[in-house]
């Protein structure tokens, strides 16, 4: 039972960046509709963009790093959404050229980090942390920071939505893009914020993930992808709440699973809930409607 | 049995008969209780005021879209849950109100696709009996000829579907289903955006459909053809059933009137 | 013997591997329209199936592996790609159904990964990280080759498999079956409207596509030796892509072509050349993203590739049947009467 709780410890911190991660992955699917592929490598370059600010080059307080470097991460998202994706995207008619073109993204951004910064393993300059004994849970500090980080974004983003011109129509945009552009919506300028947004939630879970793992690889955001699309499919494509949903689940899980079976494969775990949730209840568990 | 191998024959007074369909949208209630049956060897008419939910109902009758509750009925056998696929190998072709052609095959292509069975598209049958595969593509292909010099798009014949004008694409929709031998055909609003002097022509086609037997049901706005060519019209209003009858004897019917509140009714302003 | 006729004997050995690889994607995301982002896990199950029966027993080898039958060229292969079929079809059993377009290829990149990580981390399988070597050399005992023979022959057999493979895949794609495929990339709607069971289709281009697949991996295997996890990155299922799309979605030329290009030139070429010094394996990464790249360009200056899907006349369908009089009489009114629409 010991060893449960323990897990579930660590099932929080990894909920904690999937959260994160799939909120932004689904604004994102939410407004263009179709999926970037190179989610992963927007992650991985938060990480190494905090990892220049804090341990490589300015030597700066580790969170400050991470704020800055999810901002760059999100300026880039809109660049290359200007520059690359939304021409794409308006050009053809089917979604699969502007799929295949992200693909294509996120190999070109793989290797850009593979030059710069090599396959050698990379470490954040951080005090070293001792765990706290929460309840039957043993945590770090810098563990709960990051907990505490996803649950004021997440909030943040539900006042967001429910409540601001911008959220509702971000909303709208989702639901029926051709109704919201008649309706006087400026959907460009959505489009542009919601990839600022998405690429910052990107950048700021690979950030912590480099924190939670205690290493950076230039891999080790395409090999989380798949976990987040676990956790958007399961939770309900198109529904920014399946997704905190399916994060909870599928980070809770894949932990609590390590503490039974040989850990090397705890993420594969995420992977069999994927293919049963396909076969049970495909809907997943909130779904909206035209998304499916 | 696989649905499929499922041959019709219909007999008897109608063709195909639905009973209190229902269909939402996100809270939006789309078809409310159609209920009507379509007259076989005849030309039907839907008719009804934009969002009555006419295309609906042809998405729910041709099996591409589940109704919520209701039961439908070709000739005696029910397909009332049926897939796309499974209504139109038993014998109902639809088309679709904006015309979508398979745009990266050619017009003969298009036509190729149609017949229901095919020994050609079996894996075993393409390498080891090339010779009834052969054979069973040059039938298709003459009757394909046959149907595009029928429907004036034999030029065409080479031409990849999306270069067609929307006439020849409209043309296009009918003869590819015509192709395919259907006993039932569901139009789609087959003369919509369509200049007067193909509406004649067209009207002309869907005669000779007629007379070779099929039976029709086609959605249309335009109530001067209805009334040229339609032997039996059926009202649909806010999703259900309003009347039916003959468009003469519906135009003196108030309800009806009210519902195409308006909407121009008389003929004669329509031409 | 010199170096250079070796590399060149390797050069065609990959081209023609390529080859086959492209026409198995083809078939599914060329021709059918599904996007299996999933495809190398296919190649690498034939790999590593064709190597493992191939080999003796593993006890005793140094390895650690499953069947181990000892099973010789083709056989090996023929099991390699019908392995691959097979898990292909319980794939799109599961996944096809039941998900759209980016959904699927969002489940497919996913079990990519998954297969990558299993066959790296679970050594009783395919021996792990070191994947499967020593791999006994086809035909060896039959032709008595050499180690220095090898190349050439195994390169020419594999083009003349790859020719046969050719011709079978010009059959199917010029078929009604083949018609169907591009019927439903173009509107899935309306090919069913059409009366065509969409979902059984795109499982026989699954598993066409997927044992040609099979094929391809079991040929790499059988012509290094060796194979093992670090060849086959999820990333790799984006260089069969980028062959398609470059050389020409659907048409079987055009994938040589792409082959030729893509795997020739921007793979192996700068396998070639010196390293930089000071900058391990920079050129593979400046590699990769050219190939990146390169797609990129293609996609948005030439989309249909360099050499275009051809458009199927009519005078190519009516010159295979037996022309009645009626039929005659047929064509000869359209061609006097002109047409008209």
């Amino acid at each position: 039972m010991q060893l449960f709780w323990l897990s579930f410890g660590f099932g929080l911190v990894t909920a904690s960046v999937l959260a994160i991660s799939a909120v932004g992955l689904s604004l994102q699917f939410g407004i263009t509709n179709y999926i970037n592929f190179a989610y992963g490598d927007f992650m991985a370059l938060g990480a190494y963009f905090t990892f220049v600010l804090n341990n490589e080059v300015l030597h700066w307080n580790i969170w400050l790093a991470i704020v800055a470097a999810a901002i760059v991460v999100g300026i880039f998202a809109v660049i290359i959404q200007h520059i690359i994706l939304s021409p794409f995207a308006r050009r053809f008619d089917k979604t699969f050229y502007v799929l295949i073109v992200t693909f294509g993204l996120s190999l070109i951004l793989l290797n850009v980090i593979y030059s710069i910064w090599g396959a050698t393993v990379r470490f954040y300059s951080v005090p070293i942390n001792r765990a706290m004994h929460i309840g039957p849970m043993l945590l770090t500090a810098y563990q709960l920071i990051v907990m505490a980080i996803a649950v004021v974004l997440m909030l943040g983003v539900h006042i967001l939505l429910k409540t601001t011109r911008l959220g509702k129509s971000m909303r709208a945009m989702s639901d029926n893009t051709t109704l919201a552009m008649t309706s006087g919506i400026d959907t460009k300028r959505i489009t542009t914020i919601t990839w600022f947004i998405s690429g910052m939630l990107a950048g700021l879970a690979g950030a912590v993930l480099g924190l939670t793992e205690g290493n950076l690889t230039p891999a080790s955001g395409e090999l989380f992808l798949f976990v987040i699309f676990a956790a958007v499919i399961v939770g309900g494509v198109g529904s920014i709440y399946g997704a905190m949903a399916g994060a909870v689940l599928i980070g809770l899980a894949t932990e609590v699973s390590a503490a039974f079976i040989n850990p090397a494969y705890k993420l594969d775990v995420a992977f069999v809930i994927l293919i049963l949730t396909l076969l049970f209840r495909p809907s997943g568990l909130f779904s909206r409607p035209g998304k499916g | 049995m696989r649905k499929a191998d499922v041959s019709l024959s219909l007999k008897g007074e109608w063709a195909l008969r639905c009973e209190g369909i229902t269909k939402a949208f996100m809270g939006v209630v789309a078809v409310n209780g159609a209920t009507f049956d379509v007259p076989r060897g005849q030309i039907t008419a839907l008719i009804g005021p934009n969002g009555a939910g006419k295309t609906t109902v042809v998405n729910i009758l041709s099996g591409s879209m589940l109704s919520d509750s209701g039961t439908e009925h070709i000739g005696e056998l029910e397909v009332s849950n049926w897939e796309s696929h499974d209504i139109a190998s038993l014998g109902l072709m639809r088309t679709f109100q904006l015309s979508r052609e398979l745009g990266g095959l050619t017009v003969l292509e298009n036509l190729l696709v149609a017949p229901k069975i095919q020994a050609g598209e079996s894996l075993f049958n393409v390498f080891f009996r090339p010779g009834q595969v052969r054979r069973e593509e040059g039938d298709n292909v003459n009757r394909a000829l046959e149907i595009l010099q029928t429907y004036g798009l034999y030029a065409l014949r080479d031409n990849r579907a999306r270069e067609l004008s929307g006439g020849q694409k409209k043309l296009l929709e009918i003869s590819r289903a015509v192709m395919a031998s259907p006993q039932i055909l569901l139009l789609d609003e087959p003369m919509a955006g369509v200049n007067p002097a193909l509406i004649e022509k067209i009207g002309g086609y869907i005669l000779d459909l007629k007379a070779q037997g099929m039976t029709i049901l086609m959605v249309e706005h335009n109530l001067n053809v209805v009334e040229q060519i339609c032997d039996h019209v059926i009202v649909l209003a806010e999703g259900r059933t309003l009347a039916t009858g003959l468009l003469s004897e519906l135009r003196e019917n108030k309800e009806v009137v009210q519902a195409y509140l308006g909407e121009v009714i008389d003929a004669s302003t329509t031409r | 013997m010199t170096q250079v006729f070796y590399y060149i004997f390797t050069l065609v050995f990959f081209l023609f591997d390529y080859f086959i690889l492209a026409m198995g994607l083809n078939i599914q995301y060329g021709e059918t329209g599904i996007l299996n982002f999933a495809y190398i896990g296919f190649v690498a199950i034939g790999a590593y199936v064709t190597g493992a029966v191939s080999l003796p027993d593993s006890a005793g080898t140094g390895q650690h592996y499953i069947l181990g039958l000892n099973m010789p060229f083709p056989f090996n292969l023929l099991v390699g790609g019908l392995t691959a079929s097979a898990f292909a079809v319980l794939v799109a059993l599961i996944s096809l159904r039941r998900l759209r377009t980016d959904y699927l290829a969002m489940v497919l990149i996913s079990l990519s990964l998954v297969l990558y990580d299993i066959c790296n981390n679970f050594v009783p399988l395919f021996n792990g990280a070191d994947g499967l070597y020593n791999v006994p050399a086809p035909l060896a005992g039959v032709l008595k080759l050499t180690t220095n023979s090898f190349i050439p022959v195994f390169a020419i057999v594999t083009g003349i498999i790859a020719m046969i493979l050719w011709f079978v895949m010009s059959r199917i794609t010029r078929s009604p079956l083949g018609r169907t495929f591009r019927a439903i990339r173009d509107d899935e709607t309306v090919a069913a409207a059409l009366g065509k069971n969409v979902f059984r289709r795109q499982l026989t281009a699954m598993l066409i596509g997927s044992f040609y697949a099979g094929i391809g991996g079991g040929l790499i295997i059988q012509f290094g030796g060796s194979f093992n996890p670090s060849a086959w990155l999820p990333g790799e299922t984006f260089v069969v892509f980028t062959v398609i799309i470059v050389g020409g979605v659907g048409n079987n030329i055009g994938l040589l072509v792409g082959s030729l290009l893509v795997e020739t030139l921007l793979v192996h070429l700068p396998a070639f050349l010196p390293a930089i010094p000071g900058h391990a394996g920079l050129i593979e990464y400046i590699d990769a993203m050219l190939i990146g790249v390169l797609l990129m360009v293609m996609l948005w200056f030439r989309p249909q590739g360099v050499i275009p899907e051809r458009v199927r006349k009519s005078s190519a369908l009516t010159k295979l049947m037996p022309v009645s009089s009626a039929d005659v009489l047929v064509h000869e009114n359209a061609l006097n009467e002109g047409g008209n629409a």
